[in-house]
């Protein structure tokens, strides 16, 4: 008797676009992450944040970008380092290490943080609206609607492709930039020169400016997708360069965006009231059109943000208390999947609903929420990773322990300065 | 009954009233499939940072209100202590991912109940619901206890995947109980750490059966995270086509380490499945099925059929070839069944038409055309010159449509 058929040997070219392709797919695999992420930060609190930081302080504020590019880098690598040695979520983690309370804690500061990113999301998608003067009462439950049903029947990970692509958009700030003729010399002058002012705006647009760089979401997001993908220790090299040039794209992107609207803005005294403000400062590339371009990208980046977040939410959430998640699993087993997701979309599209809110000031203040929120999430990110007992020899070197405990307590003397300083103003 | 909320942290007093120190943790044995009875108290003394162990014995009250010694302290003689060798309850399941059995799903433990259970204090219960939770943020005052149904698991169904040696050896053994399929759906949501813990304790057989069954994403990083030294095993007893299209996401040359550890025999086969593309019926076809001559009798055939059974997945029908292999029919497991012992195969064959074979190059859609004119449960894959190249059952077809089972 025989066991097995026998086979003629063909090697087809098909054979080798095959073994090519996966090969290209292994490099975009570990190339993803940091770029993501970072991509992501620039959503519709950051660009209404960086305009706003150009247009009411000029480049005063560039030395904060300059540094917390540093924290970006450092806090983001901690996530990918983390993920690739105990390769499990944030929340896994914190609810096995610090217990039950902590993990309540960890997930509230989460949650509020996160229904702020994504109330200035549908902030974004009703601004860009009404730049095409479509009300935010036809534009808000549209956009919330079509979230869900995307997220709950079609492809999460085409849509967010398609979404992230658009974010290419970013790339005229850039070219703008040059365009504007802005003070280069200023700009890098200012970027080595602490300048702060001691009152509430400057405090408040400094703090949102940390917030919408440096997130919470991001750092719970970084790990997860490094265990996702099934990266391991091996991949680290790899990873740290790829995270560490993510965080220098975005903050050149924000670089840019803050000399045009310094340029343009600050220079004729035009303050952020609403989209179509901010839309100015690319006027010099666009001319007339520059308002649907702004439209266009703002609605883009706000819509990736309007993806992803409910549902990072959730996969955080499930995985510190231990409810089923996935879009796999049925109704009743995922009960608290979904609902988190529908009340993650539904809450914040609620809140821009409210008449009379100013948009751009949802925008701006719920990166100032996820900003003074961050240290409490990222002691719990020093705590793990300089633990041996979780990291092993991967603990946190001297100079990573610096830069991010000088980030954490920058942000805290930052948060307790506006605090004290609005009181003053009061008073 | 209390639970271990209520009794983690409360002051120890021993039998002259007097305060100790407080409860760190409850070290209790593990016993598979029974009732987990406390052996020990972990004690943090005061103003001293070590912990003692008290034996369960010297216990007089261990209960909400109350957690007392039936002696004097300094009588007992504290026990060393190895914890490694118990279940520290604190450390080692609160908050932790477990396994229960009885629902085939993985969950996260909120708070333990312990009572008595034939004269011996045990863990009873595992809390994995919202009420747990609350009790354990101190938060029971809400009231919502009333409206909220309980959670709770019996401790006999649960399963702890903790990464310590002996436990994950216990925890393979139960788990080996569920069906592969819902074994695979546990790893889907174990973390990666305790999934592939969970693996590496199964036998290779079992982790064979298990990993065919999870998502091809999660095989590869399982895989990858065992390394080609452990990973062999369970891929050789893997059926031949589900390791090629498992080889054939990873990059060439690490899908080469792994095959190197393959036995001989077996690389041979998978190299030529390597050839098809994936959805085609070359792709999807697999090596795994018994094939005889003619010449042979009933009786023969259905002795091989029990000497090659524990090796191969299914067998629906043996495939009939003659000396080189040229395919001249199948006779299903029924048709030998009711014939007669002395019959010869080529006897039982009837003409089969041409159009319900398959080439390689076949699409699902022309599979299931075929499967399903013809009513097939296996359909097999003929070369340009009938030679038999391998067979397609219907699970790989399936597993097509609906991918997310």
């Amino acid at each position: 008797m025989m066991l097995c058929g026998y086979l003629p040997l063909k090697l087809s070219m098909k054979d080798f676009f095959r073994r090519y392709w996966v090969k290209a797919l292994f490099f975009f695999s570990v190339v993803g992450p940091g770029i993501i992420s970072a991509n992501a930060d620039n959503d519709a609190g950051g660009i209404t944040t960086y305009s706003v930081v150009g247009a009411h302080f000029g480049t005063k504020m560039l030395w904060v970008l300059l540094l917390i590019t540093f924290s970006l880098a450092i806090t983001q690598e901690m996530g990918v380092r983390i993920g690739l040695v105990t390769r499990q979520g944030l929340g896994g983690l914190i609810r096995e290490h610090f217990g039950v309370r902590w993990t309540a804690f960890a997930m509230l500061a989460l949650l509020v943080a996160n229904l702020g990113t994504i109330t200035a999301e549908f902030a974004g998608i009703a601004a860009s609206f009404s730049i095409f003067d479509i009300g935010k009462y036809w534009s808000v439950p549209l956009a919330a609607l079509s979230v869900w049903f995307v997220l709950y029947k079609g492809s999460f990970k085409t849509t967010q492709k398609i979404f992230l692509i658009f974010s290419a958009f970013y790339i005229v700030y850039i070219i703008n930039g040059f365009i504007v003729e802005p003070d280069f010399v200023q700009a890098a002058k200012d970027m080595v020169t602490p300048t702060i002012e001691w009152t509430a705006p400057f405090l408040l647009t400094m703090i949102a400016l940390i917030g919408t760089t440096i997130t919470p979401w991001g750092q719970f997001f970084i790990q997860s997708y490094v265990v996702d993908k099934g990266l391991n220790i091996k991949h680290y090299r790899a990873e740290k360069g790829e995270v560490f040039l993510g965080a220098f794209i975005t903050d050149i992107v924000s670089f840019f965006i803050i000399i045009s609207t310094a340029a343009t803005l600050y220079k004729h005294g035009v303050r952020i009231e609403n989209a179509a403000d901010a839309a100015l400062a690319l006027r010099p590339l666009a001319g007339d059109m520059a308002q649907y371009l702004f439209a266009f990208g703002l609605f883009s980046a706000s819509m990736l943000g309007a993806f992803i977040l409910p549902v990072a939410t959730a996969y955080a959430f499930c995985e510190a208390f231990g409810w089923e998640s996935g879009f796999n699993t049925t109704w009743e087993n995922g009960k608290t999947f979904y609902s988190i997701i529908l009340i993650a979309i539904i809450l914040p599209a609620l809140i821009v609903l409210i008449p009379k809110v100013s948009l751009i000031k949802i925008m701006v203040w719920s990166q100032d929420i996820n900003g003074i929120l961050l240290p409490f999430i990222l002691i719990f990110v020093m705590k793990i990773i300089n633990n041996k007992k979780i990291m092993g020899e991967h603990v946190n070197k001297l100079v990573g322990n610096i830069i991010s405990w000088a980030t954490i307590i920058g942000i805290i003397i930052a948060t307790i300065t506006l605090v004290v300083a609005s009181f003053a103003g009061v008073f | 009954m209390p639970y271990i909320s209520h009794l983690l942290n409360s002051k120890v007093r021993d039998s002259s009233e007097a305060i100790i120190g407080k409860l760190d943790d409850i070290l209790v044995k593990a016993t598979p499939g029974d009732y987990a009875p406390v052996s020990f108290l972990a004690i943090r003394l005061k103003n001293n940072p070590d912990l003692v162990y008290i034996p369960y014995a010297f216990v007089e009250t261990l209960s909400k209100e109350e957690v007392s010694l039936n002696a004097l302290f300094s009588k007992i003689q504290p026990t060393p202590v190895k914890e490694e060798e118990w279940i520290c309850l604190r450390r080692n399941v609160l908050d932790q991912q477990i396994v229960d059995l009885s629902g085939a799903r993985v969950v996260r433990v909120n708070d333990l109940r312990i009572g008595e259970f034939n004269g011996h204090m045990s863990v009873l219960g595992i809390d994995v619901g919202i009420k747990g939770l609350l009790r354990r943020l101190g938060l029971s005052w809400l009231g919502l206890e009333r409206i909220l149904a309980g959670n709770l698991i019996d401790w006999r169904h649960a399963q702890l995947v903790h990464n310590k040696g002996i436990q994950l050896n216990l925890a393979a053994k139960s788990l080996t109980k569920l069906h592969p399929a819902d074994l695979a759906n546990i790893l889907e949501s174990l973390s990666l750490r305790h999934g592939s813990g969970l693996v590496q304790a199964l036998d290779a057989k079992d982790a064979a059966k298990v990993l065919e069954e999870v998502d091809p994403h999660l095989q590869k990083i399982l895989v990858k995270y065992l390394g080609p030294e452990q990973a062999a095993s369970i891929l050789a007893n893997m059926s031949t086509d589900e390791v090629v299209d498992l080889m054939k996401m990873l990059p060439k040359e690490e899908a080469r380490l792994f095959l190197n550890r393959i036995q001989k025999g077996k690389v041979k086969k998978l190299e030529n499945l390597f050839l098809y593309e994936d959805d085609t019926a070359g792709g999807l076809m697999t090596l795994d099925y018994l094939a005889f001559s003619p010449e042979k009798t009933v009786g023969e055939a259905i002795a091989e059929i029990k000497r090659a059974s524990p090796s191969l997945r299914s067998i629906v029908y043996i495939y009939i070839v003659d000396t080189s292999n040229v395919f001249l029919g199948s006779v299903s497991m029924r048709w030998l069944l009711i014939s007669d012992n002395d019959i010869k195969l080529g006897d039982l064959l009837k003409n089969y038409p041409i159009s319900s074979t398959l080439s390689p190059e076949d699409d699902v859609e022309e599979i299931m055309n075929v499967m399903t004119k013809y009513d097939l449960y296996t359909a097999v894959v003929l070369d340009e010159s009938k030679k038999l190249l391998g067979v397609v059952t219907i699970d790989d077809v399936m597993r097509l449509l609906a991918p997310k089972a």
